[in-house]
């Protein structure tokens, strides 16, 4: 099997599912919907334990005990279960729609004296994704946030159904375009799951080598737009041109600036030259020196520092009720990276080092991506260094019937696709966005902090509202 | 420190790129071209027939045997370059900042040319503009559903290799402030009306910009029900910068060709 190894799929009961999330090893990956093709309804829990993937499918009678009571993390995955497929969800604390937008929603009433309500968006001051929040405040500070989203809702789990198996790549290329590539690989590993193909050693170390690029261009980008919402406006031109040199490195080796049309089941479409991956090597091996060098001096400076220690902190114990995942989790001291836990393609042959830090604060964000830039440049280098020669990709049945899942570790975070496939058709194809998890996280790390921090704190998480909104 | 900053970056050699290669570049891209004299029916069946997104169509309307490729629908995925057996390659070149009509190329297969189209007029807005502002234009920017690829590369159009504000381009805020909504799609259903109130805050005249598969021809959403539609389908659009997403050479020639700056 080329995908993550420790995984065990099984019918059961809501009752087992519950019993599952209870346990304290246990952490909420997602929950959704199936129809199949009889017309029968289906809930698919499926949960990390002791770093395995356990997915339990309960056919559906009635009326759901919610697993929100035991599992908060399950809060958003029910009301978009209850929204989408008209499960009754019984103990559910809030059922609100999140994808339909009427204009009777109401958003929690925070009351007393001097309390102000602060509407922002959807359409913000900058070239970013559409989202309302709507702040209650005390003078400056924050006393509640309650972001609604899903306004770049595009139905894209339906777009799937009816696709080839070989056209699905592209369209989870588009659900989040900065992480383009991870999306894909995450659809292609599932299929290939699915059938239980194996990708060829060329392959895979292509693959790893766009996942990592994807990391470092993302978290490159993102600590130089950190600098930039303190004013620190040259570390973060800086960085944007550290950023672009990647992009441009990555146009001329692979023929494309973020790997779209790169994945696809089976393996990757286009091979890499001997002399493109040396000059690919020096362009990453540049690229992170120059970075190296940059990220102290950012570290160094007490405008930075003041701004970002102790600002929006997220505590362990909010990061693990609602299942937090990527570097927002660990650095908040949750120690979880599927490429480290359950690792699947070339990372089954390589040491993944996963740093982590115990603060919370936006300082620990940023520091956490400056590592995870250093360890992905390390990962590069070691993977083109012995890169397996042969062939890049595997043919898969294209008329085949099956169902699968797999992970990827997208910049993000854990990124999941579960596919069920009929005579070469997808009939049913779920995402778990990382963003989709860690967006609830978000206005426990705001609550107390002044509200001109939020765009601050808001970009040290980065999530997208696309890959969120689907 | 604030020293070492200005050090460091003082220290590093210019990386900006010339307007001149900006112009002729669209590497990275992935969309197509065709070399007329290679094309025949028979390759043009086989390209339509890859193409998934209906940007490749024949037509025998006017007694001849045409060929159209609709970049407003295309989204690069190469899949022709394979199938056209050599007379299709990767683009050098493509229209940026044009009509929605001019996003599409034809071909008389009988003959093995191209059909061209006559040059197109600046837009009576593009010109008022232009006498007003210069180029000194400001832009807005607006998301109207899209999955940020295209804000990515819009994003980098302030970096040090493309940097828009040597042409005296900027980024603003508000739509208040703005001569150019620069838009990306496809337009959601929940963002339909968020879109359609931008563009009455922007003051007249006012240019809108259509960016990407995405916000041209709903590109590969055109048939979710949770997408309300192109672009155009909501507000008025000038200009038309198509790709999967654009790259900032792309978005950089279709702003300034949007005003004839070149």
């Amino acid at each position: 099997m080329t995908t993550n190894l420790t995984t065990r799929s099984a019918e059961g009961t809501a009752e087992n599912a519950l019993m599952l999330l209870h346990g304290s090893n246990a952490r909420l990956v997602t929950i959704f919907g199936s129809v199949d093709t009889s017309g029968a309804k289906r809930v698919h829990y499926i949960a990390d334990v002791n770093r395995e993937y356990r997915c339990i499918s309960v056919p559906v009678t009635g009326a759901l005990p919610s697993a929100t009571l035991i599992s908060p993390a399950a809060a958003w995955h029910e009301r978009e279960l209850h929204e989408q497929y008209g499960i009754e969800i019984t103990g559910h604390p809030d059922l609100r729609p999140l994808f339909s937008h009427t204009a009777d929603y109401r958003f929690l009433q925070v009351q007393g004296v001097g309390v102000c309500e602060l509407p922002v968006g959807p359409v913000h001051a900058g070239i970013i994704e559409p989202g309302h929040f709507r702040f209650s405040i005390v003078g400056d500070s924050v006393l509640h946030l309650e972001p609604r989203l899903f306004y770049t809702h595009k139905g894209t789990e339906k777009l799937f159904e009816g696709a080839a198996i070989m056209n699905a790549p592209a369209l989870a290329e588009s659900v989040s375009g900065d992480n383009c590539f991870a999306h894909a690989v995450a659809c292609s590993q599932s299929i290939e799951n699915a059938f239980g193909i194996s990708v060829p050693p060329r392959g895979r170390a292509i693959r790893l080598l766009g996942l990592e690029l994807e990391r470092m261009i993302a978290h490159i980008g993102d600590v130089g737009a950190l600098c930039g919402d303190v004013g620190c406006s040259v570390p973060a031109a800086y960085n944007s041109r550290i950023k672009e040199s990647l992009l441009q490195a990555s146009a001329h080796c692979f023929g494309t600036r973020y790997w779209r049309g790169m994945a696809i089941p089976g393996g990757v479409r286009r091979d890499l030259s001997a002399e493109n991956a040396r000059k690919f090597g020096n362009a990453v091996a540049h690229a992170v020196a120059d970075f190296a060098g940059m990220a102290r001096i950012i570290l160094d400076t007490p405008s930075v520092q003041n701004r970002f220690e102790e600002t929006g902190i997220l505590s362990n114990k909010i990061a693990r009720d609602l299942g937090a995942v990527g570097p927002v989790a660990r650095s908040s001291s949750v120690r979880i990276d599927v490429r480290h836990d359950h690792p699947y393609g070339h990372y089954r042959k390589i040491t993944v080092e996963v740093p982590h830090f115990s603060q919370g604060d936006v300082l620990a964000r940023a520091r956490m991506r400056m590592e995870e830039t250093r360890v992905s440049a390390r990962l590069i280098q070691e993977t083109i260094n012995e890169l397996a020669a042969g062939i890049i990709s595997t043919p898969v049945p294209l008329d085949g019937s099956a169902e699968g899942f797999s992970a990827v570790e997208s910049p993000r975070g854990e990124l999941l696709y579960w596919i069920r496939i009929h005579n070469g058709r997808v009939m049913r194809c779920h995402i778990k966005s990382p963003s989709f998890q860690n967006w609830p996280c978000l206005p426990f790390a705001v609550e107390g902090n002044i509200s001109a921090d939020f765009p601050l704190i808001n970009k040290s998480f980065n999530l997208s509202y696309s890959g969120c909104d689907r | 420190m604030i020293f070492d900053f200005v050090t460091r970056s003082l220290r590093s050699p210019s990386v900006l790129v010339p307007v001149e290669e900006l112009f002729a570049n669209s590497l990275g891209s992935r969309m197509p071209d065709a070399r007329a004299e290679a094309l025949n029916e028979a390759i043009a069946q086989r390209v339509v027939a890859s193409c998934g997104l209906s940007a490749l169509t024949m037509d025998d309307a006017d007694g001849r045997m045409t060929l159209s490729l609709d970049y407003g629908r295309c989204t690069g995925c190469g899949k022709c370059i394979e199938a056209g057996e050599g007379a299709f390659y990767l683009a050098n070149q493509l229209p940026c900042g044009v009509s929605r009509q001019a996003l599409i190329r034809r071909w008389d297969l009988t003959r093995g040319t191209e059909i061209l189209a006559d040059e197109e007029a600046m837009t009576a807005t593009a010109k008022e503009i232009r006498s007003i502002v210069g180029g000194a234009l400001n832009i807005r920017q607006v998301d109207g559903g899209s999955c940020n690829g295209c804000e990515a590369e819009i994003s980098a159009l302030s970096n040090p290799y493309y940097d828009l504000e040597r042409f005296g381009i900027h980024f603003v805020a508000s739509p208040k402030h703005a001569d150019m909504l620069l838009v990306t799609g496809p337009i959601t259903n929940n963002m339909a009306e968020a879109v359609k109130r931008t563009y009455e805050a922007t003051p007249a005249p006012k240019l809108v910009v259509a960016v990407g598969a995405c916000g041209c021809s709903s590109g590969i959403f055109a048939n979710s029900p949770a997408v309300y539609g192109s672009i155009d389908s909501v507000i008025p659009v000038d200009a038309y910068i198509p790709g999967c997403p654009p790259t900032p050479a792309m978005l950089l020639t279709g702003i300034l060709r949007t005003l004839r700056h070149k």
